[in-house]
């Protein structure tokens, strides 16, 4: 791959030799206030990453009106206030103090009157209590919320920043230095770029003020445009492992996954273009790495913050220690030491963010071969030199077919190693493999529109800014500044108009949901899954690579509705695995749960209906349960209570509603809670279908072999066999094969719970009942409702249940959608006005005790 | 410093950018920066530098703020003669 060597660069500027110094006229900061308030819009319009983002993008355009008009010498100060007024407008006063006071504690330790090694010394005892503090966030006095962002603004700038005071003659700033660890952005962003303390003094204001601000414009503008493709891709095209079924996901799975790594891109413009805003001209982050023609270009060009660190700490001490050895030994020494490095480093801020130490094989792999790989490469540019050309000139159609080429096999490889990189294990990717390997090919004719639009997305995004060789630097492109300015704007307006409502909806149905979908920041399909899976599991797969989900899990309190730690359940040892222990009574941040002698999340019954009682028994799993409401809140006690005022049946004294339900209960599982339920004489069961009907039906099945759960039903067991699944099978691959199946288990299913249902005289009742967000139910709801209907349940659809509400508001909490207080409110108006509008299903033909 | 200069231009035209037009690698063209320079290019540089002008570079000096262009590298020789 070349470099393009630029004419010249434009003069830089020092503090003491430029009277225009950061100078800008008021036209020219009136159109780049304009530029702004479009960005700011669209940033609004979009909810770019978080409502936090929003917030602190008004104050950091606002503050820049004011700095851009004050004296140079001013700027930095006020740089520093607004970044510090940035953590209290995030965090709040407490919680800021709390961070800029540890903060301010890490600076002086750098600078305490001892020796250099000695102060490395102090700091590193420090670190490690407060690593230990990490580990268990309720011992520190401050909100664990601190703990990321304290991590994301010291775990590398202090050992960036200890580098350059020990090789630096510079006098200290203290103005400086507050603004280097305080950077405004990174309140909101934990993931940030590792900023390199020399460039970020040499660059502050060192060209023309306007130039500077419009390239932060800029590549704001084009982080938004990373972060909507991203979300296109992550609402779109991304799959579940379990879904590769042939070459055609296989392409999309590997495809989507890499492609989501333009959220870093995306954000990392974002965060140095709001730099740019107050005069710190840093380098690109990323450069067109989807466009690398080999390994080492691949290196340079993606998250170059990183590379440049480990060059810096790692790469060049320790090549110029080893020169002696040889150029080639040290080469390849300094570079595995550079890998080695990395992936330690990563565990390592790994661990500041999350609060657990990041250990996978697959990363071990993913490291040590793409090492391998830079290695052979860079030996083989030591050796052949790399070409490097000038722009404008003209380069032979075979070169160019040759770099074609190179650019698509580095990208491939890449995708394929991306995979690994993303896998639970390595049984998960060979899995992976087996589905390409054991499907036909004519499969790829399915995913050939997704593959497409895949590689639309990555074309637009990694061909943007032409030319495609070599690093251009922020100087080389103030001279195509016009025409940059003019696609900004474009940008920004297209967005801006795209995205108001009454605009796309005239855009068509399919348009209009695609743009609706992308400015929502709401969880994808697949991770809205592993969140569902998340409450009753630990998840292992919730890290940097479903990066939203990991987000909405930092936020939330590790004290949170944890019903096992409660100790509100018990191990069963049978097909149900767990139920609720009898009797008890704990006090949640929600409520009180209480549980009756029989074990169910209600009040006390006898086992025998009074005469004259039309008793239900409500089976379900965690919203039945009435997860995160108080008991009299659940809606099943709602819709009891209302039963019984307004009596809409004749004959019926009295109702009683059972609640047999119990957070994590699959469908499956629910055939076995039947044999509880006939015990206490019940006039109907309702079977409450709470979306993912059939997904939940495989990964129980599924779950129940791979544990050695005992499978009570030989049904059961015949489609294990059938499948050609048993306890040693991957997940991947056994929901895969239990994928064509999960219709027919479930009509078997509903065909055992009505027949046992009629055998007693019990009417059988399905509840459809939908997520308060947009997901995998909806794709089952058609399904799951007819083969309830074929087996002879009386379905009650409550799809629209929650009518236009938006999510946000019906949900417990970002990292908790089930459903708060007001959606049970509307599920029990629901499901009254259902068993009223089926009263002659349902109550006509009960079966009331006598 | 001249000398210098024509030196390290000389070396980094054949070396890196074999072809092109002298003219268009001034004494302010970003190397590093720029891209011309990576992380291989520079310590090819830095060899050639010591063995040429009989100085020794330390591995703090080889990047952006010592050597990013023909007139950062000459002062650095400069100030280690």
């Amino acid at each position: 791959m070349s470099a393009v060597m630029s004419p010249a660069r434009a003069p830089r500027v020092t503090p003491t030799g430029h009277a225009s110094l950061g100078r800008i006229t008021l036209p020219q900061l009136a159109f780049i206030l304009v530029e702004l308030a479009l960005l700011a819009l669209v940033i609004r319009q979009f909810t770019i990453e978080s409502a936090a983002f929003v917030r602190l993008t008004v104050l950091a355009f606002a503050g820049f009106a004011v700095h851009a008009l004050l004296p140079l010498r001013w700027r930095l100060g006020a740089f520093v206030l607004l970044s510090l007024g940035g953590i209290v407008l995030v965090l709040g006063l407490r919680e800021g103090a709390w961070l800029m006071g540890l903060g301010a504690l890490l600076i002086a330790i750098c600078h305490l009157p001892i020796p250099f090694w000695w102060r490395v010394a102090v700091l590193v005892v420090v670190g490690a209590g407060l690593a230990t503090m990490r580990t268990a966030p309720t011992a520190a006095p401050w909100s664990a919320a601190i703990w990321p962002i304290l991590g994301s603004l010291f775990m590398f700038r202090l050992i960036v920043y200890l580098y350059d005071l020990k090789h630096d003659k510079e006098s200290f700033s203290l103005t400086r230095v507050l603004a280097y660890f305080f950077l405004l952005p990174n309140v909101c962003f934990p993931l940030f770029p590792v900023v390199d303390y020399r460039t970020f003094r040499r660059t502050y204001f060192d060209l023309d003020a306007a130039q500077i601000y419009q390239t932060g414009v800029d590549w704001m503008a084009r982080g938004v445009v990373h972060l909507i493709a991203y979300r296109f891709v992550y609402y779109y095209l991304t799959l579940s492992p379990s879904e590769v079924r042939g070459p055609g996901s296989f392409g999309q799975f590997v495809l989507a996954n890499f492609l989501l790594y333009l959220r870093v891109s995306g954000q990392f413009h974002l965060i140095v273009g709001m730099l740019y805003l107050f005069g710190f001209r840093l380098p690109e982050t990323h450069h067109r790495y989807y466009l690398a023609s080999s390994f080492t270009d691949f290196w340079r060009r993606i998250n170059i913050y990183w590379k440049d660190f480990m060059l810096k700490l790692f790469f060049n001490p320790l090549y110029f220690k080893l020169r002696t050895l040889g150029p080639g030994r040290a080469l390849v020494i300094a570079t595995l030491v550079v890998f080695a490095a990395t992936w330690a480093l990563h565990a390592y801020q790994w661990f500041w963010l999350r609060g657990a130490v990041l250990l996978a094989w697959t990363d071990v792999a993913f490291w040590s071969i793409l090492a391998a790989l830079v290695v052979w490469n860079a030996l083989h540019e030591t050796r052949h030199g790399r070409a490097r050309r000038l722009p404008g000139r003209e380069v032979p159609p075979r070169e160019r077919a040759m770099t074609a080429f190179k650019v698509a096999a580095t990208f491939a490889t890449i995708c394929l190693l991306w995979s690994l990189w993303t896998s639970d294990s390595f049984g998960a990717w060979f899995a992976l493999w087996g589905a390409l390997i054991s499907s036909p090919w004519s499969s790829l004719r399915a995913s050939l529109p997704a593959l497409t639009v895949a590689a639309m997305v990555m074309a637009v995004v990694g061909a943007s800014g032409l030319p495609v060789n070599g690093r251009v630097s922020a100087t080389r492109r103030g001279a195509k500044l016009p025409w940059r300015t003019l696609a900004t704007v474009a940008t920004l307006a297209i967005l801006f108009l795209g995205g108001i409502q009454s605009v796309y909806v005239k855009l068509g149905p399919a348009a209009a949901t695609v743009i609706n979908s992308l400015r929502s920041g709401q969880l994808g399909r697949t991770d809205m899954a592993l969140l569902e899976r998340g409450y009753y599991e630990d998840l292992v797969r919730v890290d940097r690579f479903n990066s939203q989900l990991w987000e909405v899990y930092m936020n939330k309190p590790a004290n949170w509705l944890d019903v096992q730690g409660l100790g509100l359940e018990r191990f069963t040892g049978d097909f149900r695995q767990k139920e609720l222990v009898p009797s008890m009574g704990v006090q949640t941040r929600f409520g009180p749960i209480h549980t009756n002698r029989w074990g169910m999340r209600d009040r006390e019954y006898d086992r025998v209906p009074a005469p004259g009682t039309y008793r239900v028994a409500l089976l379900g799993a965690s919203t039945v349960m009435g997860w995160g409401v108080a008991d009299s809140e659940v809606f099943e006690a709602v819709v009891e209570k209302r039963l019984n005022e307004t009596r809409p049946a004749a004959g019926i004294a009295r109702y009683e509603i059972l609640n047999f339900a119990v957070s994590g209960y699959e469908p499956l599982q629910q055939l076995a809670v039947l044999d509880k339920v006939w015990d206490f004489h019940p006039s109907a069961m309702i079977h409450v279908a709470a979306g993912r009907e059939l997904l939940g039906i495989a990964q129980n099945l599924e779950t129940s072999l791979r544990r050695g759960v005992p499978i009570p039903y030989p049904y059961l067991q015949e489609v294990a066999r059938r499948a050609g699944i048993g306890t040693s099978t991957d997940e991947t691959t056994a929901l895969r094969k239990l994928q064509p199946l999960r219709g027919e288990i479930t009509t078997w299913l509903y065909g055992e719970m009505v027949k046992a249902c009629r055998e007693r005289g019990v009417v059988p009742i399905l509840v459809f009942l939908p997520h308060i967000y947009p997901g995998i139910w909806e794709q089952e709801a058609t399904e799951v409702m007819d083969r309830a209907r074929d087996a002879g349940f009386v379905v009650l659809d409550l799809k629209h249940v929650y009518g236009k509400m938006d999510g946000v508001a019906l949900r417990l909490a970002e990292w908790d959608a089930h459903p708060n207080v007001k959606g049970h409110q509307m599920i029990a108006n629901g499901l009254y006005d259902a068993i009223v509008r089926h009263a002659g299903e349902i109550l006509a033909t009960r079966e009331t005790r006598r | 410093m001249n000398h210098i200069v024509d030196a390290v231009r000389t070396f980094i035209l054949d070396e890196f950018l074999p072809g092109e037009d002298p003219s268009q690698l001034t004494e302010t063209t970003p190397l590093i920066t720029g891209g011309i320079l990576d992380s291989l290019a520079t310590i090819k540089l830095v060899t050639f530098l010591e063995e040429r002008f009989k100085i020794s570079v330390q591995a703090h000096e080889a990047d952006a703020d010592h050597m990013d262009t023909l007139a950062d590298i000459a002062k650095l020789v400069v100030s280690k003669q």
